[in-house]
């Protein structure tokens, strides 16, 4: 059995704590056996660099240390949570000097940084890790009839250094939906703006602004549904008139979870989607 | 030189008949040339009438960023053939930008908002010597805090693919604030750091998103977002004092103390007024409508919690 280290960030946390669930629902439902990363901390988010961006590179070399501690590679499910990580492990495996330093700090914990463990996020932990055919042979029930909106978020294609795709043309979210049964739309109006959720303290107004354009965009072109894989995408869409789900909530549905397992009545905009 | 087929999909505008179309250009060309080559190469054979800004040719004047597939850029930067999505390579003009006609946009009004940030050096008499014949000396450490900087051209690929200008029309822009960032970091600016933060604060800093569009979109590999960044710790250092200031004090406290943050307290510590007590209010009654016990409210220490503190006091000394 495949084995995956889930590194826990503030989307597992509080009133979001059934993220958690959702993932280890979704992992165990591919099959792959999965160990929390203990001890880990906080990524950033975007913030602590506001305080000291090396303290974010020493924090994250640290999570990624604590998966190669355990022989795993690191999985989470935010778009930002993978961003940051995965921009430290640029930053450390292009600067010997950079590592070196860090891993003299680690060494007191008893971690090292290698730069053996690989970063997954839900994307390319399906299409990587897992394996697309293996994912396809997975699911038990098709969603026929439902039309779903594929919604990245940016931190999954932005900078290109870290992006999961083409970033121009990404097409992975829909080879993931697509065995799902659904239809796919595609092509909506501000299909790649921003969710603003980054700026719900420094400008609430930029994220009500942002957040219902995808959305209108999407219920325009006639989607049911938006879907996304990232929680904090989620967290900043819900609420608006279209209704928005983790792919992750969709997928164990496929497998099998009834729509109250996947916690789509956790939606602050109801999911009227009837399941064939 | 092979020749390849292919559609190059451009998006016109006709400022006379005030008409906005797409018009599709069929091409068999070799498969060497930039994008901007391809747009000489349509407005030398099947269409004169196609405008568009360029110069150089070699990626340092500026002036031929556009949205090539979705993403901006520099046309002359740019292979064609890298660019060709089942058959076809979509070009179009900047975003937030008024279109003068077809794929050029009027500037002037990114050039206003860079103004406002006072883009120039005011010489400080203690590092700027009076007499010209004596130079200005700047060592190589203290360039190197905004050398990467100061390789921008201007081309405003950034601008044009900014998120936070979507919701917000009067952000001031990307590149204006590495600008900015560019000259609170040279140590010959006489400026107060404070008044060059007072230039940011309106709808500056704050607007952005972090989406990180704008490091994908610059030609030079500058990252105006973490620049940004950069500007809202300085603007924390000489004491601004404000929502999203008192944010990244907290989460920062907040994961020196558990390894977490704490979403259920933030708001109530960063917002400092009744409304932010409201949001920790609704959210705690959230977490008890969910469910959630009492003791998951906020995160608790891990286990070995002191050796992380000594950590992150070492990461902050040594680093």
């Amino acid at each position: 059995m495949k084995k995956i280290g889930i590194y826990p960030g503030c989307c597992f946390q509080g009133a979001d704590i059934h993220n958690y669930d959702i993932i280890e629902l979704f992992l165990e439902k591919m099959g792959v056996e999965s160990v929390l990363l203990e001890r880990s901390a906080c990524c950033g988010g975007g913030v602590i660099d506001e305080t000291n961006k090396m303290i974010v590179y020493g924090l994250n070399a640290r999570n990624i240390a604590l998966a190669e501690e355990k022989g795993v590679d690191l999985y989470t499910p935010c778009n930002t949570c993978y961003m940051v990580i995965a921009k430290t492990k640029l930053a450390l495996d292009s600067d010997p000097e950079l590592k070196e330093k860090i891993n003299k700090i680690l060494a007191d914990e008893g971690l090292e940084y290698k730069g053996e463990a690989k970063i997954y996020h839900t994307l390319n932990l399906i299409r990587d890790f897992i394996g697309m055919d293996e994912y396809k042979s997975r699911i038990q029930r098709k969603l026929e009839g439902v039309k779903v909106a594929p919604y990245y978020g940016c931190h999954v294609l932005a900078p290109n250094e870290v992006s999961l795709d083409d970033p121009e043309n990404p097409t992975v979210l829909r080879e993931i939906l697509e065995p799902l049964g659904v239809e796919i739309i595609e092509g909506y109006q501000n299909e790649y703006t921003c969710c603003g959720y980054h700026a719900s303290y420094t400008n609430p107004n930029q994220k009500e602004k942002l957040a219902v354009k995808p959305l209108e965009g999407a219920k325009e072109a006639g989607a049911d549904i938006v879907a996304t894989p990232c929680p904090l995408c989620h967290k900043a869409m819900d609420g608006y008139e279209e209704p928005i789900l983790q792919i992750t909530q969709l997928i164990n549905v496929a497998c099998g979870s009834t729509p109250k397992e996947a916690f789509w009545n956790y939606n602050k905009t109801e999911v009227k989607i009837s399941l064939g | 030189m092979e020749k390849i087929k292919y559609t190059a999909k451009i998006k016109r505008y006709n400022p006379e008949t005030n008409e906005s179309y797409w018009q599709d250009f069929d091409v068999e060309v070799e498969d060497s040339l930039t994008v901007l080559e391809l747009l000489m190469y349509i407005k030398d054979k099947i269409d004169e009438t196609l405008t568009f800004r360029a110069f150089c040719r070699s990626a340092i004047c500026g002036s031929c960023a556009m949205i090539i597939n979705g993403r901006a850029g520099l046309a002359c930067k740019i292979q064609a053939k890298d660019k060709i999505k089942n058959g076809v390579i979509r070009i179009e003009p900047l975003n937030h930008l008024p279109v003068v006609k077809d794929l050029v946009v009027d500037q002037d009004p990114a050039f206003n908002k860079l103004k406002k940030i006072k883009p120039f050096l005011e010489p400080d008499p203690k590092k700027v010597p009076d007499n010209l014949k004596v130079e200005s000396l700047v060592t190589p450490e203290e360039f190197a805090k905004y050398d990467k900087q100061t390789d921008c051209i201007l081309c405003m690929a950034c601008y044009g693919q900014c998120n936070a200008l979507e919701g917000e029309e009067a952000y001031l822009g990307p590149f204006q604030l590495t600008k900015a960032f560019r000259f609170i970091m040279d140590s010959r600016d006489g400026m107060d750091v404070e008044e060059r933060i007072k230039l940011v604060e309106d709808h500056g800093i704050w607007d952005c998103v972090q989406c990180q569009m704008c490091l994908a979109a610059c030609p030079k590999g500058i990252k105006p977002a973490e620049d940004i960044l950069d500007l809202r710790r300085v603007a924390k250092d000489v004491g601004e004092d404000n929502i999203a200031t008192r944010r990244a004090k907290v989460w920062f406290a907040n994961v020196f103390e558990t390894g977490q943050i704490d979403k259920l307290h933030l708001p109530e510590v960063a917002y400092g007024d009744e409304k932010g007590e409201e949001i920790t209010q609704q959210l705690e009654e959230e977490f008890r409508n969910r469910g959630v016990k009492e003791e998951e409210f906020s995160p608790q220490p891990f286990e070995g919690i002191k050796d992380f503190q000594k950590f992150i006091k070492k990461l902050e000394k040594e680093l």
